[in-house]
């Protein structure tokens, strides 16, 4: 899928002159001057309408619709050639009784973690090692970012031929220091660890722009002030910028949150099925995201019920993570 | 706090931390080997043969067979075919989401109208959703509408593009001065006129930005093209890719030229305009200040 | 309802579409009304059929009609699947797998009946169970056999010489004719030569055990079997290979990397010939074929139906059977190891000459006899899916160390319930 939108701008404070130190107003906040015609109905806004109008026209037709649609189908029985036929809760049923769902259920929470922590943190630090030179910061800011212009497709068959079993770089470079081949293609966990890496690999320069335009926006009064106080730069990190840089941080979370667990292409592609390996996922079914079980259900068992089921119950998940992750990142700023 | 501090905040930091610069270039130069190297090793791998590669230990250095590779890799797959189909998608839908995106957020940002909150906040929410939950129905509703197998069944959906609108709306917000709005309709300018001559020109970083990530974005887009385009002869350069990959006998050498072949406009691309990307990125920051 | 919804998703995307979009478009196979089409597409996957007859075929008819070809890479049932559905840009001519054949039978609707155009007339020509795997319930036929994937045991002659074993077929075939004999070859072979392996993972060898039997997953009731004895049997041979050691366990990219080195024999079906002859070109000359241990099985072995949207169905009929006619048949067994479906091309010379690949041995003297050996089984529209679980927990137990009587368990757990999901009771 494409990549769900993400940016800096969102969450950066924005510093209007003010007293005091720099407060975070909340963005919805409207700009001073808005232009603001006098209330005389809907109609005689109707350019702003038609202005408005593609893009909810296409959205309703080609998202909204086709979300709803497909909670409909939850609820049906349908192969995509035959009939469509009503079975109430069935395909929930299922569900809650399939252990593969829960397992790909699993797989995708654990590729999420290995892959989130390392790349917001790496970023976190990166930005700010970045923010702190003043050579070269132009080109690392561009050699940084661009793996994640390369398509997930390029990527994920570079991986799978660096850490092949039997002829990959990877094991060929531990060979030389005699460490005996490393199956990272077809133990659970170290399915899990490469499609978590090639996740980080891609998506670490691409958050720390990110960080970095919020670094840019903290005052340098407040690190003025720290320095007075005597604090090093350690201390300094953790106890102002991640502060202050919460609301991104929270950002990027909830981002990375819906961007992760949808891990789809790279398992997909990684473990291309053939006539060698019928599995989807890999061996065990490791590297079985929950999208990617969804895409064999619908589409290769051809049981397009059951895939809407699938991605419906996943909907929920991702929500309640949301919500929790944003709680929790809510808690540990009042505390 | 003065707004002269804010915009120029670097100096203070620079001044802290001044002593850590050289262990800070020793970390930047680590990530930015890691960053760099696959695309070092798969120009290896492109300019080797198979046996080079499967060698134990593999062969290190570049080599010689690169335009074979990629001749064998032309004879696989209809490469310059997908990649005009994909070009060809990733400039129309580019095009459209600019100006889609761009006349909303103008509107959303300088004006208000009934429905304006309400509107804009299921924009935010469904920026939020996951597009999985709608692959399904899409199919389906291309299949009704006879679509599918076509490349417009790729551009259209992808025209619904929430985070743009969103991005431009706080650019605009903060980029285009209301007074310039305000006498451009004394002087009588209407709606189209002001976002046409006023507002567009001002936030062409902006719109920079906007058209590299939707670029990059349908240029790489995997799994709506796989599923949908069902006519061979009308696939993307990322399907086609990825069929390079399928099979038995996966000659890797072949394939690496391919992925090479496949990445390397976009990096030129990058390379080209990153700076102005870049400066986009992080200049809608700090826009307000 | 159903009509208004779609007007209702019409509007919506000519609104969107009047809204400036102009894409240029796939000039596809559209569903033209006249059925005297003068242009025909055929989709097959690399290996279905013979390139050089396909060329043949389009010059051969290339007065009166053009045919194209499309070899389509990734997933063939999905692309076609989805295809069918869009209900746009179907091709006139498809390959269909063996394996798939069932999961269409229930969707026999979206194809054109082959018996309507003349098939009842040469289908005496092939295999009758293979033809019948292609019909419904009432008659109906939707395929038109291409080839058939009779079983055979691969093995590599030079290894068996350096471990002392027999390398004459007939031997190796008497010395390995069951499961347990192979496996005690496998055995030795391993400690003769180190590092080389008998079968690539138990998945294969799990496969062919459950075909050489006459029952599969389903049964003609449509009731679940695939908890009883005959399943137990074929899984418990597949794990003894893996307890005795000589299972390669390669359950990813890395067959065609193993295939020249450590892989002292496969077990497969005739196309798979092709499959190790590209992978592994070096090793030419050195392979040998012999009886299945335990028996012939068949293995996949496709077809070549007309979908409904079909343009021409009289000419795209003549095609396919000019195709598959005995006589070409026999040279995609040359060609591509296509094994054919039609027993004259049997004792035709292209088929009965040496294989260079095989040391110039004579194939056909294993894979003739096979043929007409094969077992005929029932086949369920849900047996694929129903049978994906079986191989994902002989892969857990290589994978993961897994104890293979939890794996049973596991494996027929989530059978029930897949067969539960497609209706199977």
């Amino acid at each position: 899928m494409s990549s769900p939108p993400v940016t800096g701008p969102a969450t950066v404070p924005e510093h209007r002159g003010g007293p005091g130190p720099a407060r975070f107003r909340p963005r919805r906040t409207p700009p001073a001057g808005t232009v603001r015609p006098s209330r005389r109905g809907v109609l005689s806004h109707w350019r702003q309408y038609l202005a408005i109008s593609p893009f909810y026209l296409i959205f309703i037709g080609f998202s909204f619709f086709p979300v709803l649609y497909s909670l409909y189908l939850a609820f049906q029985r349908y192969d995509g050639l035959g009939t469509k036929q009503f079975v109430g809760l069935q395909q929930f049923e299922f569900l809650w009784n399939d252990p593969v769902f829960w397992l790909s259920i699993r797989n995708t929470l654990v590729i999420w973690v290995l892959s989130t922590v390392p790349t917001l943190f790496g970023a976190l630090v990166l930005a700010t090692l970045l923010h702190s030179v003043r050579r070269f910061k132009g080109f690392y800011r561009i050699a940084l970012y661009v793996p994640n212009v390369t398509s997930i497709v390029a990527v994920a068959i570079f991986f799978g031929a660096v850490f092949s079993n039997n002829f990959g770089l990877v094991n060929a470079i531990l060979g030389t220091v005699g460490i005996s081949p490393v199956p990272w293609l077809s133990n659970p966990w170290l399915i899990k660890l490469v499609i978590a890496l090639l996740m980080t690999w891609m998506w670490t320069g691409y958050n720390m722009i990110i960080y970095l335009a919020g670094l840019q926006a903290i005052p340098t009064s407040i690190y003025e002030a720290a320095k007075m106080d005597g604090a090093g730069p350690v201390r300094t990190f953790f106890q102002i910028t991640i502060p202050i840089m919460r609301p991104i941080i929270l950002f990027t979370v909830i981002i990375s949150t819906i961007n992760g667990l949808q891990s789809f292409s790279e398992p997909q592609v990684l473990f291309a099925s053939n006539a060698a390996n019928q599995n989807v996922g890999g061996p065990g079914q490791a590297g079985l995201t929950t999208l990617l079980y969804f895409y064999q259900s619908a589409f290769l068992n051809n049981d397009y019920g059951y895939g809407a089921a699938i991605v419906w119950a996943f909907f929920v998940l991702i929500m309640v993570l949301v919500v929790i992750n944003w709680r929790l990142v809510q808690r540990g700023r009042k505390s | 706090m003065t707004t002269a501090d804010t915009t120029r905040p670097v100096t203070g930091t620079r001044r802290l931390r001044r002593p850590r610069g050289l262990t800070a270039h020793v970390f930047l130069m680590v990530a930015v080997l890691i960053s760099v190297f696959p695309f070092v090793w798969t120009i290896v791998m492109a300019t080797n043969t198979t046996e080079d590669i499967y060698k134990s230990p593999p062969k290190l250095t570049f080599g010689s067979h690169l335009l074979e590779n990629i001749r064998h890799m032309l004879n696989t797959i209809d490469f310059f075919g997908s990649m005009l189909n994909t070009i060809v998608v990733a400039g129309v839908t580019t095009v459209l989401v600019l100006f889609i995106d761009s006349l909303a957020a103008f509107a959303f940002a300088k004006f208000d109208f009934p429905g304006r909150k309400v509107l804009f906040g299921t924009l935010l929410v469904f920026m939020m959703l996951p597009l999985q939950l709608a692959v399904l129905p899409q199919f389906i509703l291309m299949s009704e509408i006879g679509w599918v197998g076509m490349l417009k069944a790729l551009a259209l959906p992808a025209l619904a593009n929430a985070f743009g609108i969103f991005w431009l709306h706080q650019y605009i917000q903060n980029g285009v001065p209301d007074e310039l709005l305000d006498a451009a309709r004394i002087d009588g300018a209407g709606f189209f006129r002001q976002y046409w001559n006023i507002a567009l020109p001002m936030i062409k970083p902006a719109l920079s930005f906007l058209a590299i990530y939707a670029f990059v974005n349908a240029w790489n887009d995997y799994v709506w093209p796989l599923i949908v385009l069902t006519d061979p002869s009308h696939v993307t350069l990322q399907v086609e890719l990825a069929q390079l990959h399928v099979g038995h006998t996966t000659d890797y050498s072949m394939v690496m030229a391919g992925v090479l072949m496949a990445a390397l406009p976009l990096v030129v691309v990058f390379a080209i305009f990153a700076r102005g990307f870049i400066a986009g990125a992080t200049e809608g920051a700090v826009q307000g200040s | 309802m159903d009509l208004s919804r779609r007007g209702f998703l019409q509007a919506a995307a000519l609104t969107a579409a009047a809204s400036g979009l102009t894409v240029a478009c796939g000039g596809g196979s559209g569903s033209g009304g006249t059925k005297n089409g003068k242009s025909l597409t055929m989709w097959y996957w690399g290996g279905a059929l013979s390139d050089k007859v396909v060329a043949e075929a389009k010059a051969h008819f290339g007065s009166q009609t053009k045919l194209t070809a499309a070899s389509i890479g990734g997933d063939f049932k999905q692309k076609l699947t989805t295809t069918l559905a869009a209900g746009s840009s179907v091709p006139d001519i498809t390959g269909i797998k063996g394996e798939d054949i069932a999961s269409f039978l229930p969707n026999a609707g979206r194809f054109l009946d082959l018996n309507d155009l003349g098939f009842k007339k040469i289908s005496s020509q092939y295999l009758d169970w293979k033809t019948k795997l292609a019909q419904t319930e009432d008659g109906k036929q939707i395929g038109f056999p291409i080839d058939i994937g009779p079983t055979a045991l691969f093995y590599r002659a030079d290894l068996f010489r350096k471990a002392g074993l027999p390398t004459d077929p007939d031997k190796v075939a008497a010395e390995a004719g069951t499961w347990d004999d192979y496996f005690a070859l496998g055995s030795e072979l391993k400690k003769a030569v180190p590092g080389t392996y008998l079968i690539n993972n138990m998945g294969s060898v799990f496969n062919i055990a459950v075909g050489q039997g006459t029952k599969r997953f389903i049964d003609e009731n449509n009731h679940f079997i695939g908890d009883q004895d005959h399943i137990r049997a074929a899984w418990t041979t597949a794990v003894r290979a893996y307890k005795l050691g000589i299972d390669a366990r390669i359950n990813d990219q890395t067959w065609n990397a193993a295939i020249g080195k450590n892989l002292g024999t496969e077990v497969g079906a005739a196309w798979h010939a092709l499959d190790i002859e590209q992978a592994a070109p070096h090793t030419k000359g050195k392979w040998r074929v012999c009886a299945t241990p335990g028996g012939p099985a068949n293995q996949g072995g496709s077809y070549l139906a007309l979908p409904k949207q079909c343009r021409n169905p009289e000419e795209a009929f003549k095609i396919i059977s000019w195709i598959l006619s005995p006589a070409n048949n026999a040279r995609g067994f040359t060609d591509a190891a296509i094994f054919p479906a039609s027993p004259a091309s049997y004792a035709m010379p292209a088929m009965t000459g040496p294989d260079a690949f095989f040391g110039g041995q004579k194939i056909i003297e294993v894979f003739g006899p096979a043929a007409k050996a094969i077992p005929v089984s029932y086949e369920a529209p849900a047996d694929a899916a129903v049978m994906a679980p079986y191989f994902t927990e002989l892969t857990n137990i290589e994978a993961k160390g897994k104890k293979p009587d939890a794996a049973w368990k596991d494996a027929v757990g989530q059978a029930k319930q897949i067969a539960r999901r497609q209706g199977v009771n």
